[in-house]
């Protein structure tokens, strides 16, 4: 791994994959929205090689995208000193993402409370409704040790069927 | 995020080429912005065909360029948006805000409109 001062924003991405009954991913990257496209390229590529459909692939990404760029504004606060981590993992037709920051934590049952839309123009507030949006779960959670972290969970009916069949994992 | 502007007829098109994340991409925006309206340029074609992906954020900075506009008497639109782009707008319900057409030529009649 390179210095962040230096690289492209691959050099910055470590990707650590560990194999085993429910297979998992890492992603580890400085608080900048330019590693972004890499958390995209990681996920598109991982869901792929699972068999997800295309539609179920680009909602998973919309929403991880999202978790991550809260992670870098509201978590990090876009802190070079502090990174976004994402551990991706696989487990029978669905797709998992936790996203953990460095921040000081939230309030999210303040932030699950909120019931109203934004007003139309106004410039912020979708965050939550693109995550709830393209994905089949969404948790926020307190692991031990690691802190707290928003999982984003996509199934995808088809990746499910073939993974029963010995195809995919 | 790169942005190049053309004028078309009545309507100032801008090229973006990258992904709409917001950070530094807000603050260029908002320049573009206040120049065309400094231009008195009213009619804004926001092309989308080479950005490959948005967030709130993003969303963000669309919506501030649509409100200078429209403060200043004139429209923003969108043009060929993908489909992950177009599924984000529907689910924030931003569809109802910005009108979205699949081409140039589509996209340049919504001021003729007026």
């Amino acid at each position: 791994m390179k210095s962040e001062e230096s690289g492209s924003p691959q050099d910055d991405v470590s990707v650590a994959t560990m194999k085993d009954r429910r297979q998992q991913m890492e992603l580890t990257f400085p608080s900048d929205f330019k590693y972004l496209g890499a958390v995209d390229a990681a996920i598109q590529d991982l869901a792929r090689e699972f068999a997800f459909s295309q539609s179920s692939i680009n909602d998973l990404s919309a929403a991880l995208i999202e978790a991550c760029s809260n992670a870098i504004e509201h978590g990090n606060k876009f802190s070079k000193r502090k990174r976004v981590r994402v551990v991706l993992g696989f487990n029978g037709g669905s797709l998992s993402a936790c996203v953990y920051d460095q921040g000081a934590g939230f309030d999210y049952d303040k932030i699950l409370g909120r019931s109203l839309p934004p007003e139309p123009i106004s410039e912020r507030g979708r965050g939550l409704m693109i995550m709830q949006a393209f994905t089949d779960e969404l948790n926020f959670k307190y692991v031990a040790k690691k802190g707290l972290c928003v999982e984003l969970v996509k199934v995808d009916k088809d990746s499910a069927t073939k993974a029963e069949g010995g195809e995919a994992g | 995020m790169k942005i190049t502007q053309r004028e078309v007829g009545n309507a100032v098109v801008l090229d973006l080429n990258g992904k709409l994340t917001g950070g530094p991409d807000a603050e260029t925006f908002r320049e573009v912005f206040k120049s065309l309206i400094d231009r008195g340029k009213k009619n804004i074609v926001v092309n989308l065909e080479k950005v490959s992906w948005i967030n709130s954020t993003g969303l963000g900075i669309l919506i501030s360029g649509y409100t200078s506009v429209r403060r200043g008497g004139g429209d923003l639109v969108i043009m060929h948006a993908s489909d992950r782009i177009e599924s984000i707008l529907y689910v924030t319900k931003l569809n109802l805000l910005f009108k979205s057409y699949e081409s140039e030529e589509s996209a340049l009649t919504a001021f003729d409109e007026k």
